[in-house]
């Protein structure tokens, strides 16, 4: 049986659904991101496991036993907030030794537990600083060592790297890994950031509208989305209709497809055996870091991305033809 | 420069017409005499060893700080808690105390006064408790807006969640988070509403009158006594505030991280 157990997870505000019939199954020791755009229901699912919301319908099983009705307390689950949370009335050393405290352990083992997680961290040279005196990214990890040192039989990340800029967020995301791979720990994560879900978990969950609209590893999503809603959120695919993309590469596709989807990386100049061929007029290049982003008009637009160090500049105003392996032309229900 | 010039003057006139007659009274509670000459004729603590030595006024100083610290202890334990738990759960209601908060300076001592006597005086129930009651009431504005500053710079809710997750209780998580947190704002307004309440004197003296005489019933009746005596009365009141107006401009300084008024 699986370590975690969702099943049938309803929630209603009201007359508003913000959660419909979820189900999910996490193994002991996975990396677990709950993916999705803002209000689609992902941190609803993470407060109903703490036993901070209520559920409407459903089952929530942890280690095989029923958590419906247990209090936040007695769950043994924690959780990392985006706000960070950190109690302003203690230091950092207060904070992380909080949750032994409220468990009743003997101070020895208190002060020996917190050394070990702070030095986990890398922050105890900070052990007698306040919250208040710490960077954005120096308290999410007091956060974290609050939540880790616990023990919890999971730990809920909600957001927790989103209010931190990109380069110090990169670092926490290997950390993070890193922590979670080194403790063995079962850790789901919400967020809405796409490249952070590929960068650390073992398995995405992609959820839109209250409902998971698909799951896998990182691999599985970005390389086969099963709806147009995931190959636009996920990757930036170019999503054409069946007829437009017959049109432009002049072959006849199954017809219990209505869209297909193209990554944009996919797409490249030079003609290899079984390509099919589009084309289009090229508009405008965009440069971000390493990659070259240019927009082709023509009868279906396309969005193509090329390696900086590789990159062939396009003339705009001029067409071209491109190709793309046949096998990457992907048809989505 | 003119313009400063200016503005220096008129501080220092609104300075002279604030502190001035503070000054003279502090003066005269220590002058031998001071009927003739600009400055007093000698200085003595004798006043305020008469004050010291004089039982009625130690009793009315002791109903004083009793009647005003009870008001305080009995809002901070019933206000209190109702204001985290209509902010933290029912954030909709808030609007009612609001209201109420205004209503609070909407009603003048002397009207009041009257409408406690005609409601409650039928009732048998001591008119003393009924000031108390009155004053816990009349302090709600300063202990709602202490409690309510503090928990407007922290996200209260969520360390709440926080704290329960770690495996504290919700009155672990009120008593060990949310208090101290918000105490120097809470400590501030207890303060104010201590200092507000131990300088009333139309409430006290309307409904209840000699019958528990505090300290500004005491002042009012050596009015008529002797003005030394007077001024001995409002030195102590004067250094009794400046005590706890430094109290609370340290509090309000922030201190280890927590929040303030």
């Amino acid at each position: 049986m699986s370590y975690i157990v969702i099943e049938g997870l309803h929630k209603k505000y009201g007359s508003t659904t913000v959660l419909s019939n979820i189900d999910m199954k996490i193994d002991k020791g996975e990396f677990i991101t709950l993916l999705g755009p803002s209000g689609c229901g992902k941190s609803t699912i993470l407060r109903i496991l703490a036993g901070l919301t209520d559920a409407s319908a459903g089952k929530i099983i942890i280690e095989g036993k029923d958590m419906i009705g247990v209090q936040p307390k007695d769950r043994q689950v924690g959780m990392v907030f985006q706000s960070y949370a950190l109690f302003p009335n203690m230091t950092v050393k207060e904070n992380v030794a909080f949750g032994l405290r409220m468990q009743k352990v003997n101070t020895a083992e208190v002060d020996q537990r917190v050394q070990e997680m702070l030095v986990i961290v890398h922050l105890s040279e900070k052990a007698n600083a306040y919250p208040k005196e710490l960077s954005g990214g120096q308290q999410q990890r007091v956060a974290l060592a609050r939540a880790l040192i616990v023990r919890p039989k999971v730990l809920l990340l909600d957001e927790p790297l989103s209010a931190l800029d990109a380069q110090i967020r990169q670092k926490l995301q290997a950390d993070l890994r890193a922590i979670q791979q080194k403790l063995g720990i079962t850790m789901i994560l919400v967020t809405h950031d796409q490249e952070e879900a590929m960068a650390v978990s073992d398995r995405i969950f992609v959820m839109n509208n209250g409902m998971i609209a698909q799951s896998g590893t990182p691999t599985a999503i970005y390389t086969c989305p099963e709806s147009e809603f995931i190959a636009n959120f996920i990757g930036h695919y170019n999503v054409f209709t069946r007829q437009a993309l017959e049109t432009m590469i002049g072959e006849t596709l199954p017809k219990e497809y209505s869209k297909y989807a193209i990554r944009p990386e996919a797409i490249h100049l030079e003609l290899r055996q079984g390509d099919v061929c589009i084309s289009g007029e090229a508009k405008q290049s965009l440069m971000s870091g390493n990659v070259i982003r240019t927009t082709f008009e023509g009868e279906c637009p396309f969005t193509m991305e090329q390696l900086h160090q590789r990159g062939q500049s396009f003339e705009l105003g001029k067409n071209y033809v491109c190709y793309v392996a046949r096998e990457d032309v992907i048809a989505l229900s | 420069m003119k313009k400063r010039g200016f503005a220096d003057l008129f501080f220092l006139l609104l300075m002279a017409y604030l502190v001035l007659p503070v000054v003279a009274t502090m003066f005269y509670a220590f002058a031998t005499k001071w009927n003739k000459t600009i400055l007093p004729e000698g200085l003595t603590f004798k006043w305020l060893a008469t004050l010291f030595q004089d039982a009625e006024f130690i009793q009315a100083f002791g109903r004083s700080v009793l009647l005003s610290s009870g008001a305080v202890v009995v809002a901070l334990l019933v206000i209190v808690p109702a204001i985290f738990v209509i902010v933290l759960y029912f954030p909709k209601y808030e609007k009612w105390i609001q209201m109420a908060v205004v209503m609070v300076y909407s009603f003048p001592g002397i009207i009041l006064a009257v409408g406690l006597i005609r409601v409650y005086s039928k009732f048998g129930v001591p008119m003393i408790l009924v000031v108390l009651g009155a004053y816990v009431i009349g302090i709600l504005p300063y202990i709602y807006q202490g409690t309510r500053n503090s928990l407007r710079n922290i996200d209260a809710r969520q360390l709440l969640d926080a704290a329960q997750l770690l495996g504290a209780s919700k009155l672990q998580a009120f008593t060990k988070i949310l208090l101290p947190t918000v105490y120097p704002g809470l400590f501030a307004g207890a303060l104010l509403s201590f200092s507000v309440l131990f300088g009333e004197f139309v409430l006290i003296n309307i409904v209840v009158g000699s019958r528990f005489e505090t300290v500004q019933i005491y002042l009012m009746k050596k009015l008529s006594v002797s003005g030394h005596i007077a001024s001995a009365v409002v030195f102590i009141y004067i250094v009794l505030m400046g005590l706890l107006t430094f109290a609370i401009a340290t509090l309000t300084k922030r201190s280890k991280g927590a929040t303030n008024l």
